[in-house]
């Protein structure tokens, strides 16, 4: 086993064990410090895909933006800590897991069976040629993509404006 | 040339699938909004993965894998912000966030 694969399954742990935090902590805090280290962990298996570029922008977006956001969220929505705890009864969480674990098995027979396995193919594409995607191919999109978060905007700030108008 | 563990596709497919399976769980049964909101969030960045590993193994002379899942990010943002901003809202018209006892609508 060399040290590229000891620090790619120390990645996967790592991303595990944030996932499992995320769902199964108690405080909605700790709930999205999970979040945080699931999103580092999926950053540093972007670099073992050999795209470096994603791996910063995941940083940036989700643990920069989208947690951030969050984290204002919670601290605007109340005291936390006198509402109730994280989880409910056993019975529904006996009903999730049951759901969960069914697609688990699903998903893993249809992922054992489709995709192909052997030599992984070599690989070449650079952040340049992303950028070449997206400004020949891929204009439309992109334009959309920021229209949406234009739209996203001005939506929210929109909500926040009618709830005072209505107090 | 050794073969690594990290060139395979099934190893990134199931630690996509991990995250999708978390996610479910946690969205059935968190009880505030913002926790579903932590959940779904999972969801999308298992589907983020799911698009670069197949990008790079299956057909590695494109990026389009990679592109969509940049869109799949900008999309999340902003799907974030508008969640954020109706959850701030529930919370001052009813007090709470509890997404159970949201019953207004049933009858």
């Amino acid at each position: 086993m060399s040290f590229g694969d000891l620090v790619f399954i120390c990645i996967i742990g790592v991303t595990m064990a944030g996932a499992l935090t995320a769902v199964l902590a108690g405080s909605i805090v700790y709930a999205l410090m999970g979040l945080v280290v699931t999103m580092f962990g999926i950053a540093g298996l972007y670099v073992y895909l050999n795209s470096p570029f994603l791996a910063m922008m995941q940083i940036l977006i989700y643990v920069g933006a989208v947690t951030v956001l969050i984290a204002f969220a919670v601290m605007l929505v109340g005291p936390l800590y006198k509402s109730p705890k994280e989880w409910t009864t056993l019975g529904k969480f006996g009903a999730a897991a049951g759901v969960a674990v069914v697609s688990l098995v699903m998903f893993v027979k249809f992922v054992m069976e489709i995709f192909p396995r052997g030599k992984a193919p070599a690989f070449t594409i650079t952040t340049k040629q992303v950028g070449e995607l997206f400004f020949r191919d891929l204009v439309l999109p992109f334009e959309l993509i920021s229209l949406l978060i234009v739209v996203a905007i001005l939506g929210a700030v929109m909500l926040a404006l009618f709830a005072r108008g209505k107090r | 040339m050794t073969d690594f563990f990290y060139n395979h596709l099934h190893v990134y497919l199931f630690v996509a699938l991990f995250l999708l399976v978390s996610g479910i769980l946690g969205l059935l049964y968190r009880r505030t909004l913002i926790g579903m909101l932590v959940s779904m969030e999972l969801i999308m960045n298992g589907a983020g993965l799911n698009l670069v590993a197949l990008n790079r193994f299956v057909s590695p002379e494109n990026a389009t894998g990679m592109a969509f899942t940049l869109i799949i990010m900008g999309i999340a943002a902003a799907e974030a912000a508008i969640a954020l901003g109706i959850i701030i809202l529930i919370f001052r018209k009813y007090g709470h966030i509890q997404g159970g006892d949201l019953t207004e609508m049933k009858d």
